[in-house]
């Protein structure tokens, strides 16, 4: 069962999951979106952005704090994610899953 | 500032989970004032309101879906920053959805892969002959030099030899001008007689086409004058078949016509002349050359950085010369210039120009039926639409998006089309009448660089030109209402069912007027069919062959083989004849009339025919008055004259002309006029039958043609048994001796008419493809139209309408949209079949009966397209529409 909702990680949910990863403490939608940008080169939109959010954390892989605002956005409120457990053991396993494929392959696709 | 969060903030409250709206506000809210200090306060807040308004919608959706998962469309659409990896993922895009949707797929590319192959193949046969260059350098310097003489209706007529020397020896605008007769020649002595293609040319021509011999050289002046030299140029082809490319060719005597040839050179591969012929002889004037015989095509290269029109200056001088000197001959004649290219395929021009006009409204239908398949398939993405609109992309690339799909289309229906165009071009080649290979360029005639060039064109724009409203029409649908899920687009679906129903009536427009084109020319062929040809065609059998010795052993020759024929038990008659009806040499020649003096008003002239006795009888041409030739007109007693009724129409109107005598300008006998025959068709069955004079042939008139003389049969055995016959006959005589090709006269007539027939079958099948993609296109609109207002039929139904008052309801629609059709295709019709004028015999652009059947057709057809989406109507189950 773990494994079925393992594999159904969608890519583009993995690439969320690990820049929610990336950033710490400091992960919120304006900043997980710039990470993306900055790693990837992927300029996504904000709404794929909140519906995957607000899907990986019904699924269970994020938990989410509304926390005290900062000065620069005027004191508005601000939503923060970060990794449950499944989540690192999702990703592990698609990492493992996809350098299993790897193997052998690296001249190939060199 | 807070101002806007605020508003943002009650719009979220409508749109977003409430957990959610604040902190998104906020983020926006951060975000907006970020770029307030860098681009200023009005486009930070454009730009808010905009990315706030696409969250809402994409919020909206995710509900409207119930938590469903995204589409990757959103992602995959965003994916590439570039201008080209968009590119190439709407292709891969565009490939899935058409790959999802077999059957519009299959439809869409039938129809487009009819329409651009039939243009391609269209295409590469006018690009071939009209547009390339003739295979000569400078080719358009390449001049052909006709006369006008208006008194004959002729523009661009055969120009006499004394003529030609004077305009090679006078002008001073052309480096080198020749002259050209065709020539039927027999080859015999060192292997199998054969016969072989010929012409006749004086010096010069190899200068004028700009061609080297590839080994020997060019005839000089010198043997251009009777009894010096008998030389001949072999072709290229010509060379291989019969000598095996023997260098030692050259210096070498032949027997051509019986008679011994000097081979002096050999042509290189590239030469290429329209009769195709195998060899060339210098032409040699005997005696002095004739003003009055016109036999001669003339052509000339312009000097270096001389212009046409000085050309026709100098000659027009020339001309004008002569005309003083030479009234008798001469009188109101004028030398006429066109480049030889225009003179080679003038005659085809009006036909492959209708035949690509009527091509390009093939297409034209067809785009206008993806067009509708497309709007067909918008209204079923209108989801998938709302959905990427909703989650941020732009209408451009919305329509960018939809019009690579097209284009892809387009391109796969292209490619399909290439495959026909190529299939159908071989078909094409194998239909090609006899008349037609001649035309330049006709053998090379194929896919290549340019149709290529022209099939992408072509698929490239017509994506686009079918595309590019329904792209802009999906992309323009009302967000909101398309989102939900009942959503009926009101608005979209009124305007895509008017734009419907425009294409459909443009479609029926263009196939009408494809329809009376056809049916004009079919009317032209069934007249020229009924034509008749002024003898019996039925069951004669016709074999030229030319006999190359002097003329008594040719008389001999000629005698023995009428006689030996005539023994031939299943032959009913048989006799001899020179131009036999149909066959392309002719020839005319100025008379004189006894006892008219001064200059005749008309030219006189007369087509000069050397017959056997039995000649009339064997043709079943009807004898009008006096008598026919017998054996006694023989040399020695009076010579005589049989005249056609065209001649006595034209030169004694009035008058019984039996008795009369005339006399031909090249020699002085006087001919006494015994008899009068009904007119031959032998132009053609669409022209008009020229004066013609039938000479007896053992009396010595225009003795060169007394050495060609056709062996006319008539008798019931097939053809397949008299050839061998004749065949032997003529090898009894003379071994060294071959005979033309045995053919019936009807598949003459047919040969003749081969041009008419394959235009008219090519119009035909474009019209044919029209309808057929017309009434499907019917179909589709009227199965739409009642597909969306089947609850409006259900209520009325419900309140009492029969079924009878509903299919009257639906076929009024497609009977206003059949009219408006066919009343705009009608004007359309009127106003471009005249470009159709000179292909049509017997009929004229407008005539009534064909406007009328054709619409007639059209509207029936138009009919039972409807009648099947209409009869669904009447079948809408009342109680079922209303429940839902």
């Amino acid at each position: 069962m773990a494994t079925n909702d393992v594999s159904a990680l969608g890519e583009f949910e993995q690439v969320v999951l690990l820049a929610i990863l990336r950033l710490g403490d400091d992960a919120y939608a304006v900043t997980i979106r710039e990470e993306i940008l900055q790693c990837t080169g992927r300029d996504v939109s904000r709404g794929s952005i909140y519906i995957t959010l607000d899907r990986l954390e019904t699924k269970g892989y994020l938990k989410s704090r509304l926390a005290d605002s900062t000065p620069e956005r005027g004191g508005r409120a601000k939503r923060y994610y970060e990794l449950r457990p499944r989540a690192i053991e999702a990703l592990k396993e698609g990492r493992r899953a996809l350098v299993a494929l790897w193997r052998g392959l690296e001249s190939v696709l060199a | 500032m807070t101002r806007h969060y605020s508003r943002v903030l009650r719009l979220f409250a409508r749109f977003l989970p409430a957990d959610l709206r604040e902190p998104i506000a906020g983020d926006l809210h951060e975000e907006y004032l970020r770029l307030r200090e860098r681009r200023g306060p009005t486009r930070a807040a454009a730009w808010l309101w905009w990315n706030a308004a696409r969250l809402a919608f994409t919020f909206r959706w995710e509900r409207a879906t119930h938590g469903r998962p995204l589409p990757p469309i959103g992602d995959e659409l965003r994916e590439f920053s570039h201008m080209w990896d968009g590119l190439r993922q709407d292709i891969v895009f565009g490939a899935r959805m058409l790959r999802r949707q077999p059957a519009f797929t299959f439809v869409a590319l039938l129809a487009l892969a009819l329409g651009i192959g039939a243009n391609t193949a269209i295409f590469s046969i006018v690009d071939a002959v009209l547009w390339r260059p003739l295979p000569y350098p400078s080719s358009n310097t390449v001049i052909s030099l006709g006369e006008q003489r208006p008194r004959e209706n002729r523009l661009h007529g055969l120009v006499a030899a004394a003529d030609f020397y004077d305009w090679r020896r006078d002008n001073r605008t052309f480096s080198a001008m020749a002259g050209i007769e065709p020539a039927s020649v027999n080859i015999s002595g060192d292997a199998e007689p054969e016969r072989i293609r010929g012409i006749i040319v004086t010096a010069g021509l190899l200068d004028v086409l700009g061609i080297k011999p590839a080994l020997g050289r060019d005839f000089t002046r010198d043997e251009e004058i009777e009894g010096r030299h008998q030389v001949a140029i072999v072709t290229d082809g010509f060379w291989r078949r019969r000598f095996g490319a023997d260098p030692s060719i050259v210096g070498r005597k032949i027997t051509l016509n019986a008679n011994p040839y000097e081979v002096v050179g050999v042509l290189p591969a590239s030469f290429w002349w329209s009769s195709t012929p195998d060899v060339l002889l210098a032409y040699v004037t005997s005696g002095e050359a004739s003003r009055a015989n016109h036999s001669m095509e003339v052509v000339g290269r312009l000097k270096p950085g001389g212009s046409f029109d000085q050309a026709s200056a100098d000659l027009d001088a020339i001309g004008k010369r002569l005309s003083e000197q030479y009234p008798q001959t001469n009188a109101r004649h004028f030398p006429h210039l066109v480049t030889l290219q225009a003179s080679m395929v003038g005659d085809v021009k009006p036909a492959l120009i209708v035949l690509l006009g009527a091509v390009g409204l093939v297409l034209l239908i067809a785009c206008a039926n993806v067009a509708m398949l497309l709007l067909a398939r918008a209204t079923s993405r209108e989801r998938e639409i709302a959905v990427r609109l909703a989650i941020g992309a732009g209408r451009g690339r919305l329509v960018r998006q939809l019009l690579t799909e097209s284009v892809l289309l387009a391109t796969v229906g292209g490619a399909a089309g290439v495959l026909v165009a190529a299939w159908s071009l071989t078909a094409l080649r194998a239909l090609l009448p006899a008349s037609l290979r001649l035309l330049p360029g006709i053998g090379q005639v194929a896919v290549d660089v340019r149709v290529l060039t022209f099939a992408i064109g072509v698929s490239v724009v017509t994506g686009v030109v079918f595309g590019v409203i329904p792209a802009f029409m999906a992309a323009d649908q009302r967000l909101a209402s398309a989102l939900h899920q009942e959503g009926r687009s009101a608005s979209s679906g009124a305007r895509s069912t008017r734009l419907r129903a425009a294409l459909v009536v443009g479609e029926l427009a263009l196939s009408l007027v494809l329809l009376v084109g056809a049916g004009l020319l079919l009317m032209s062929f069934k007249r020229v069919l009924d034509v008749s040809p002024g003898f019996a065609p039925q069951n004669l059998i016709v074999a030229p062959i030319v006999r190359s010795s002097p003329r008594p052993q040719a008389l001999t020759f000629y005698q023995e083989l009428l006689e030996r024929v005539r023994a031939i038990p299943t032959l009913e008659a048989a006799a001899l004849g020179t131009p036999s009806p149909l066959s392309a040499i002719d020839g005319r020649s100025g008379f004189g009339i006894e006892g008219r003096t001064g200059e005749s008003p008309i030219p006189v002239r007369a087509r000069p025919r050397i017959i056997t006795p039995g000649y009339f009888a064997t043709l079943g041409i009807p004898l009008i008055a006096g008598r026919t030739f017998t054996e006694r007109d023989a040399e020695g007693s009076p010579d005589v004259v049989i005249l056609n009724a065209a001649a006595v129409h034209r030169y004694w109107p009035n008058e019984n002309p039996i008795g009369r005598r005339i006399t031909f300008f090249s020699n002085n006998r006087w001919l006494e006029i015994v008899g009068i025959v009904g007119d031959v068709k032998h132009a053609g069955l669409d022209q008009d039958t020229d004066p013609e004079a039938y000479l007896s042939y053992r009396q010595t008139h225009f003795a060169f043609m007394g050495q060609r003389l056709s062996l006319i049969v008539r008798t019931h055995a097939s053809i397949a048994t008299i050839a061998p016959m004749l065949r032997t006959v003529v090898t009894e005589i003379d071994r060294n001796q071959p005979i033309g090709a045995v053919s019936a006269m009807e598949d003459v007539i047919a040969e003749t008419v081969a041009p008419r027939r394959l235009n008219l079958w090519l119009v035909a099948a474009f019209a044919g493809v029209a309808l057929v993609l017309t009434a499907s296109g019917l179909y589709g609109v009227m199965s739409y139209l009642v597909a969306q207002r089947t609850r409006e039929i259900g209520v009325r139904m419900a309140l009492g309408a029969t079924p009878s008052s509903v299919l009257q309801l639906v076929l009024r629609q497609a009977g206003t949209m059949t009219m408006a059709g066919i009343a705009i295709g009608l004007i359309g019709a009127l106003g471009l079949t005249r470009f159709l004028a000179t292909l049509l015999f017997g009929v004229t652009t407008t005539d009534p009966f064909v406007y009328a059947s054709v619409a007639v057709l059209l509207a029936v057809v138009a009919l039972l397209a409807a009648a099947i989406p209409s009869s669904r109507a009447t079948r809408v189950d009342p109680l079922r529409v209303l429940r839902t």
